[in-house]
This record gives structure tokens, sequence and C-alpha cells, in this order.
């Protein structure tokens, strides 16, 4: 046993090339998915508490009642664990050196903020700084558009209704500054405490008190049980997972890196099953001499299992030697984006799926035809059996098929991605056994002749079990590598076309009716016209079919339409990025029905048809659905749940206009002439996160090129190991061809000819099957319309005629410069 | 009938090793007629497939001259030497060289196809045919036992029509019955087609059928006086 033990080194196992590409395929399956598991994973944490950090915590309890919340509420969070911190947001007057100005005022307690950071500097031209805190008692930070405003500048004083502040700093960034609409420009920080000495807040003032909550998950939501009995409709919880742009961004991105990963999965399972099946068949002999020895069919069995635990192992091992250090770099990047350390945290719950990859990569790929290896005569030392007829694999094919299924399931967790992939599989295979067949008829009648041309085809015909099995698994790899491809074209085409170059960056809010116009023209004569402007009024949605909303609606309470007011407004025609997905918009002239946003329909389990009641103040507005549309809520405009028909009950109600439109860095001046023109209006100003969002999507896709990368590698494996397969008898016959008087000329081009009509079938079948999974993915995974991708569809299939034709003309190298003579006998 | 087929003059070849050179042919020189059958008999490592090698022009010496029907190999270029193989040569191997994808019938077709012929289904089954395979066209080698391969490869090597067939101990890997038989049919169709023949083997019994014996030995070949103006024994 000694002996052959030594037979089954790894040592020894490493100078065998199939071990090798067994090995190498192990390693860049377990690397890709702990990178991407590790990433992801990262991903999903940031995305948390980025999104975090937009509220400035983890959840907001905002009170639009005017009036703070019972102190026992704070005290329980405090029980239970929970950070607190405290903002009142309200709009006054100030006055600077000799001049005042309306402002919305953010007084915030000591806590704040409980995430994220503040950005402000201590004057126009020094340099920006990130603080955890907001100014101390007795100073303010304003928005650098004040200083214009009011002719003045930082250490003068600001009046805050009875209390006089100094300015001590401009106020460039808030991490909660977000898309909150009821932002009244332009901003100024203060220190909580000093808001009772102003006296600006009486009974009756619009005051909103906001509630900043911060800790473990488990304990927010359970401080949310206790608390949301007691909550009035005018309290609003406010979550993370309310899709905000950005996270919506890194949400695709790490649904691409799962995919990606999953494809690099399967890439290196077909690598592993084709080059451990070569394996086995090269270890026939052995295990008939062994057998000859005495060793039984248990103990040949046993012998197998331990080396293929000891690849497993050494896969696993290197992998992650692999993986760690590209994590590092991929951390190191978004950490640079997010401008802020993120923590390298090695989650062992992402760890464990590229541990379970190995596993099952090696027993569902490599174990089948290395178990059957227990069933080789002995007789086969003496003299040569016939060999497997291939259908031994048909088993080994569907525990595979499973198999790798079941990996990407639990990994990417999408059934329809799973579904997609399986779909562009079949209809590959189906593909390919049509054309396997007509091949086979085509073929047949081309004989003779010592063209190349015909001698290729006669090649291809010749080879057929060979080349059928090379096109199946050359255009599986590129169907992967095109739908990956193809995908990630769409997602960075999607997230452009969702930033275009020049997105709204500004909104200009509460607008009275009589100026619309002036303010139209107003910012027409600067050259950056204003997008559609849209009338608001506030209402709070109370009825449905005439029960009140909160017991005709099932008892979802996360519907937080239902808690707040919402903006309503009417419209003519549906805005260009909506969509109508039941009923019809309304016609022209109509005056009736109401058009809901589509998930908030499916939230409320609204249909078209029903009657919805608004109450308006102390109106009421009822209509009936006529519509449910989608909202592109990332689009940067303004959106709206409900949307009227012009010349309705709404237009008696009290509205202002909100807009949104492009101001280009060059022309910010004009906003303070405006603020000044309109002092009521409120600007909002959301470039800086426009800016950041489009930095976030280059860096995301830098981590996803890297991702593209393994993957590639993964691909060249695949190569690697299938052209490994047939190396031998493609090099035999080579030199067998030139023993019988062929020229080399004839030899190269015929060959080349051969791979490159391999590598066109293979190109046009693995780009249509691509297509077929992109189309489906397409619609429920990524939200984009289906076409054709030409820029896809005409290449891969002539890019990779050329590669394999390449392929094919390196692996006769060997042939071409030796001896056929040298080469009959080496080969023998 | 008496002009030469195979001219070689003052062959010497030499192989570098890592250390020094080995010498394995010393100066061979011998002239085979048109139609002839020649043996060239050594034991294992004396030369002789090497020897046939060089004949054949599968490779070129390091010293002399091989003429083959006229054309001298060493200043054919690697082309050239392919034409005249796949025109006028044919190949027996010990270990048939069959390619193990292909059919009986594909493999007999192979140099057919190479030489551009324009029938070459037909004349391979004919050829298969002739060798007592007709039964086995679509089998694979795996599926043939050794004789039957051997066959095989004898119709291949006969398929282009040569002038010359070199043969490297065809029955080497053969039982006695099998081998007998095989040598048979490789004599038989030799004479049916007028092929000049130069097999090397280290079976004298195979031996003493070609008309003419060589013996090698370190590299050095000599002729015995075996020279018969008889016909073969077939």
């Amino acid at each position: 046993m000694v002996a052959s033990r030594k037979l089954m080194s790894i040592r020894r196992d490493w100078r065998e090339r199939d071990v090798r590409v067994v090995l190498a395929a192990l390693m860049i399956a377990v690397a890709t998915v702990a990178t991407i598991a590790l990433f992801a994973s990262q991903l999903q944490r940031t995305l948390v508490s980025s999104a975090s950090s937009f509220l400035a915590a983890d959840r907001q309890l905002e009170a639009e009642n005017g009036r703070p919340i019972p102190d026992a509420w704070l005290a329980e969070a405090q029980n239970r664990q929970l950070e607190t911190g405290q903002m009142v947001e309200f709009s006054t007057m100030v006055f600077g050196a000799d001049t005042f100005q309306l402002v919305s005022i953010k007084a915030v307690s000591n806590e704040y903020p409980l995430r994220g950071q503040v950005e402000y500097q201590l004057g126009p031209d020094e340099p920006r700084q990130l603080v955890s805190s907001g100014p101390g008692p007795g100073e303010v930070w304003i928005n650098p558009r004040l200083l214009r405003l009011l002719d003045t500048s930082v250490g003068d004083t600001l009046e805050v209704g009875n209390l006089e502040l100094e300015i001590s700093g401009l106020l460039v960034r808030e991490p909660d500054g977000g898309f909150r609409l009821s932002a009244l420009a332009p901003r100024v920080m203060m220190h909580a405490d000093d808001v009772p000495d102003t006296g600006v807040i009486q009974e009756g003032s619009r005051v909103e008190y906001v509630y900043l909550f911060a800790g473990e998950e488990a304990a927010l939501e359970g401080y949310y049980r206790w608390l949301q009995p007691q909550l009035e409709p005018s309290h609003e919880w406010e979550g993370v997972r309310d899709g905000e742009t950005f996270s919506r961004s890194l949400e695709r991105a790490e649904r691409f890196l799962l995919l990606g990963g999953s494809l690099a999965v399967m890439l290196a399972a077909v690598a592993v099953a084709v080059a451990s099946r070569q394996y086995a068949l090269s270890q026939r002999d052995t295990v008939a001499l062994l057998k000859t020895l005495g060793v039984s069919s248990q103990g040949i069995g046993r012998l197998y299992l331990q080396r293929l635990g000891l690849w497993g192992l050494a896969g696993a091992v290197g992998g992650l030697v692999i993986a760690l250090p590209l994590y590092w770099l991929l951390s190191r990047l978004l950490s640079d984006v997010l401008e802020r350390p993120v923590d390298y945290q090695l989650d062992p719950a992402a760890l464990a799926p590229s541990l379970l990859t190995a596993l099952v990569s090696l027993f569902a790929f490599a174990y089948p035809p290395i178990r059957r290896l227990r069933n080789v005569p002995a007789m086969r030392v003496l003299r040569s059996q016939p060999g497997e007829s291939g259908r031994e694999a048909l088993p080994d094919l569907i525990v595979a098929l499973v198999a790798i299924f079941g990996l990407v399931w639990m990994y990417a967790g999408e059934v329809s991605l799973v579904l997609a992939l399986l779909g562009g599989l079949i209809l590959l295979l189906g593909t390919l056994a049509l054309l396997g067949w007509l091949m086979v008829l085509g073929l047949r009648r081309i004989s003779g002749g010592g063209n190349a041309w015909r001698l290729a085809l006669v090649g291809l015909y010749r080879h057929r079990r060979a080349s059928l099995s090379q096109i199946a698994v050359f255009a599986m790899t590129l169907m992967l590598a095109a739908t990956l491809i193809l995908v990630r074209t769409s997602l960075l085409a999607d997230w452009q076309a969702q930033l275009p170059e020049n997105t709204p960056n500004h909104f200009l809010i509460n607008i009275a009716p009589d100026v619309v116009k002036d303010v139209d023209a107003f910012w027409q004569d600067r050259g950056q016209p204003l997008d559609q402007l849209y009338p608001m009024v506030r209402g709070r949605f109370t009825e449905l079919n005439g029960e009140p909303v909160k017991e005709a609606v099932s008892k979802d309470e996360r519907v937080g339409a239902l808690n707040r007011e919402l903006n309503l407004t009417w419209m003519e025609s549906l805005p260009a990025d909506n969509e109508i997905v039941e009923g019809e918009w309304f016609s022209p002239g109509e005056t009736r029905g109401v058009s809901v946003e589509a998930e908030l329909a499916e939230k409320l389990g609204l249909k078209v048809g029903d009657e919805l009641t608004f109450t308006i103040g102390s109106e009421k507005v009822t209509e009936a659905v006529t519509s449910i549309r989608t909202v592109q809520w990332d689009s940067m405009k303004p959106n709206f749940y409900m949307a009227f028909p012009p010349g309705g009950g709404l237009e008696e109600m009290p509205a202002t206009w909100i807009t949104s439109f492009y101001l280009s860095p060059g022309n910010k001046n004009a906003l303070n002439e405006f603020s000044r023109q309109y002092p009521t209006i409120s600007v909002l100003e959301i470039d800086h996160i426009i800016e950041r969002i489009q930095d976030i999507v280059r860096q995301v896709t830098q981590a996803i090129e890297a991702i593209l990368a393994l993957i590639l590698a993964a691909a060249l494996v695949v190569m690697a190991a299938v052209v490994s397969a047939t190396l031998r008898d493609r090099q035999r016959e080579g030199a067998l061809l030139r023993t019988l008087g062929g020229r080399q000329s004839l030899l190269v081009r015929s060959t080349m000819l051969e791979f490159a009509l391999l590598g066109l079938f293979a190109g046009v079948l693995g780009v249509t099957a691509a297509e077929a999974a992109v189309w489906t993915l397409q619609f429920r995974m990524f939200e984009g319309e289906f076409q054709w991708h030409w820029a896809i569809v005409l290449p891969i299939p002539l890019l990779s005629a050329v590669v394999l034709a390449l392929f094919g003309r390196w692996q006769l190298r060997p042939v071409l410069n030796v001896s056929p003579m040298l080469l009959l006998r080496r080969l023998e | 009938m008496n002009e030469p087929m195979l001219k070689v003059s003052d062959l010497t070849h030499r192989v570098s090793l890592e250390t020094d050179t080995l010498t394995i042919l010393q100066g061979v020189s011998l002239e085979i007629n048109r139609g002839e059958s020649v043996a060239i008999v050594g034991r294992s490592g004396s030369g002789k497939t090497t020897l046939l090698g060089l004949l054949a022009g599968l490779d070129t010496p390091t010293e002399g001259t091989v003429e083959l029907d006229g054309a001298v190999i060493s200043k054919l270029s690697e082309d050239e030497r392919a034409r005249l193989r796949a025109q006028r040569v044919g190949f027996v191997f010990q270990s048939f060289q069959l390619l193990p994808a292909l059919t009986a019938l594909e493999n007999v077709m192979l140099p057919l196809e190479l030489g551009g012929h324009e029938a070459p289904e037909k004349k391979a089954r004919e050829l298969l045919e002739r060798v007592g395979l007709g039964e086995r066209l679509t089998h694979t080698p795996r599926q043939l036992s050794g004789g039957e391969q051997q066959r095989v490869a004898i119709a291949r090597a006969f398929a282009s029509d040569p002038v010359v067939l070199f043969a490297d101990e065809p029955t080497g890997n053969l039982d006695n019955r099998t081998g007998q038989a095989v040598s048979d049919l490789l004599m038989a169709l030799n004479h049916e087609q007028g092929t000049t023949l130069v097999m090397v083997t280290h079976d004298e019994h195979l031996a003493v059928r070609c008309g003419r014996q060589f013996s090698i030995e370190a590299g050095v070949l000599t002729e015995p006086d075996t020279r018969t103006d008889e016909e073969p024994v077939i």
C-alpha cells in the first residue's frame, strides 16, 4: 500500500495536466464565490449604513403635529439600549447685518448625527471638514448662500428670534439632507438647547420634531413593535429600506455581483467536470494495474476518495488565498467611494458558501467519473477493453445540472435567475442536438478532395462526438460570458440613463400659483429651463370605498402613505417615464378619476374602480381609481403617488407648485438672486447627492469589472480543460497525417478551419442562448426592455472562431516542428 | 526490374544527447530495386527502425543521401517530402497507428483524402473487403482485435497505390497465428500490386519470406549472401 499511496500522492498529481486544471477550476470557483460573497455582505452592510446616514440614524420618528413625543417613549428606547437623538425643524425669519431672510432651521441635540457625518467649513475658502456633531450652543452653521443673502460673514452674529448666535461655520452637507422635500431652504443649523430661548416656537407654530434612533436591528424592531400601537397618524416611523436612489444602485450592483458569481461557479464547475473526466480516463491503466496487484474495488474507491478530499482541501485553501487580497482590494475601493473607512470583516456566513461550492463542485462534478474507476476490469492490463460509451455519463449530467442549479439558487437566491439560466441551457442543448443531427446528415455527404475546406468539414464529421461536446462546452462558456457582458452593459446603460448628464439637481418647492409664470421665465432667461411644473396639494388618504382606510386596508402597518399627508397633483399628460400598468390615462377633457402609483396600489390592494377619499384641510375629495401607473422614483424629478386630471375637484384646493431643473455649476450664483426675488420659494439642492451617486456608480463599475476578470479567467480554464482533453488525440492525428503525406500548410489550414467552424457554431449558439437568458433576466431582475444586442451578437461568434482557430494552430505546434517519426514514437 | 527504387549511400545518423553524441547508423549503403522485397533484421536498439524512418523520409540523416524513386530525400523540403509520401509511400507500423476516433473505413480513407482522391470511400471499402473486413467498416479500432487492426492498417497502407511500402515490425504485436495471417496478407497484396517492400523485423521467419535480407547491428548494415533470383515465398 505504501507504493500505491505514493502513486496517489498529491505532488505526483500536480504533475498531471488534468489535475492541475481541476485544482485551478476549484480555486477559481472558491475564490470567486468567497470574494463576491464577502464583498456582497459588506455591500449589504454598507448599504444599510449608508442609507442610515441619509437618515442620520437607523430609524427616524417624525412628529408632524408640532408637539414633542412623550418622554416615556424616549426613555423606553434608551432602556432597550438604543441611542437616541433629537432634531427640531421649523421656518423663521433671521436677521443678519442689516437684512432679513426666511430660513429653514434645524436644531439638533448633542447626539446628532447618530449615523453619517456633517460636512462643514470655517469659511468660504476653508477646507471642508467632516464632523460627527452639529454646532454647539450659542453657535450656528449656515448655508453658504446665506452669506450673500444676508450680506454677512463667518464670525458675525445671526439673530434668531430673541437670541443672537455666532455664525461659526458654513454648512456644506448634512447627512440627512437627502431628498426631503419638506426641507425649506436655505438651511441654518443650531443647537437644540438654544431653541426655547429664541422664543420662536409658539403654540400652533408649524414645527416638526424628529427623533433619531440607532442600535441593533432586533432592538429597533422590538422597539417599533412596542411603539407602534401608540403612534398617531401624524407620527411617521421611517426606516432605511425606503428605496433611495443610492441604495437602488447598490442593490443592482449586488445583484449583478451575485449573478456574476453564479456564472463563474457554473464555468468552474464545467471545467472541473471536463478535467476530472479526462483524468479518470487517464487513470484507467493505473487502476487496472493496481487491481492486478491485488487492490480491491473498495480499496480503489477509497484511494480516489482520499485524493478528492485532498484536492478539495487544496482548492479551498488556494481559493481563499486568492480571495482574501481581492476582497481587501474591493473593500478599499468601496471605502474610497464612501470617503470613510469600511470594516474589513470576514463574515463567516459569507465564507460558508465558498466552501460549500468547493464541496459540491468536487462531489457533483469531479466524483462521478472518478467513482466509476472502481469498475475498470483488471483484464485491461492485458488487453485494451472497450471504453465508456458516454451513456454512463448521462446520470452524471443530471446530477451536475441539479447541483449547479442548487448552487446558483443557494447563492443568488433568485428562482428567476435559476430559471433563466436553465432555460438558456436547455435551449442550447436542444439546438445542439438538432445541430448534431444536421451535421451528421450534411457532412456525411462530403468526402474526398485534398483541399483544406473539405478536410476541415470531413474532420468535423469524423470527430462528431468530440466536436459536439466541444461545441457544447464552448457554447456554454460563451453563453455565460455573453450573459454577463450583456447584463453588465445594460446595467451600466441603465445607470447612465438613470442619471444622465443633465439630471435635474435642484428642486423648487412651494411656488405660489401667481408667480409660477414668472419663476419659469426667470430660469428661462438664464438658460436653465425648468422641467415640468406640477401643482401640489397636501392631503391625507382617509377612506377607501366609503370605509375608513385604516380598517379597509389590510393590517400592513408599514405603509407610511397612510400615516402622513400625501402630495397630490393634477396633470394633463402622463410623465414620459411613468407607465400605465392597469386602466387608462385620463382622456382629454376628463375631470374625474385618479391615477395611483403601482407599488402603493399593490401594498394597499387598490384596484381600478375603487373609490378613494382624500381629506384636504377640512374638505373631502372622492374619486374612483382610473389607472395604475409605475413611477421612476430615482428620476430626480417630482413624482406623485396620486395624480388627478386637470379641472377636477383638486383644483379648488390651495396648491403650491413644484418643479426640478438642472442648474450648471457655473450658474449657481443665480440661486442667490432667485432666493432674494422669491424668498418664499424653497430651493432644494441635491447636486452633491447626484455627484455622489455618480461616483458610486463609477466605482462599483470598477468592482464589477474586477469580477468580470475573474469570470473570464474561469472561462479560460474551461477552454484549457477542453483543449487538454483532446490534445493527445489531435497531436497523434497530426503526426499520422504528416506521416501519411499531409503537407504542413494543408494540416494547418484544415485544422484552423475546423476549429474556426467549431468556434463559429459555438459562438452563434452561445450568443443565442445568452440572449434568451438575458431576455428573461432583463424583465425579472433588472427591469429593462429587451432588444437584440448586435454589438455582441455579431462579434462574439467571429471572435470565438478566431480564438479557436488560433487554439487549433497552437495545439498543432509540437506536431509541426518535429520529425513525424519522433512524434509517433513519443505518442506511442 | 533492375532500376533502383531506393538508393542509399554512406548514410550516417547521430543524435545529440545531453552529454555526448550517439551514433545510431554508421555508413549505411544499399540499393533496392523496384518490386523487390527486402527485410532488415536486427535486435532491439540496433537502429533498424531509425533506418526505416530515414528511408521513408520521415526524418533526414546527419550525413549521406537517400534517393527514393529518383528523388533525393535530404534535398527536399518538409512539404515536398510529405507530397512524396502521400503519392508514393505506404506504411505499416508495429503498433498499427490507427486513429481511435475514426472507424475502420475512415482510417483507410485518410490517405486517400489527403491525396485528393476522387472517390475515397469506394476505394477504402474495396480495400477493406480485400483484407477481409468488409463487415467491420463502421467499427472503431477499440472494437477490433490486434490482427484486425493491423489488417486495417495494411488496407490503409495500400490505399494510395504506393510504389514502396515500409513495414516496421508488422507482426511484432501479434501472436504467431495472427502474425502469420497478417504477413500472408501483406505479402500477397505486395505481390498483387507490384510494390517494393522494405520491412524491418526481428522475426527470422518473416524475414526469409522476403527476396533479400539485410542484418543490422550497432548501426552497421550487412547483407549476407542470400540474394536469390527466384520468386519470393508467398
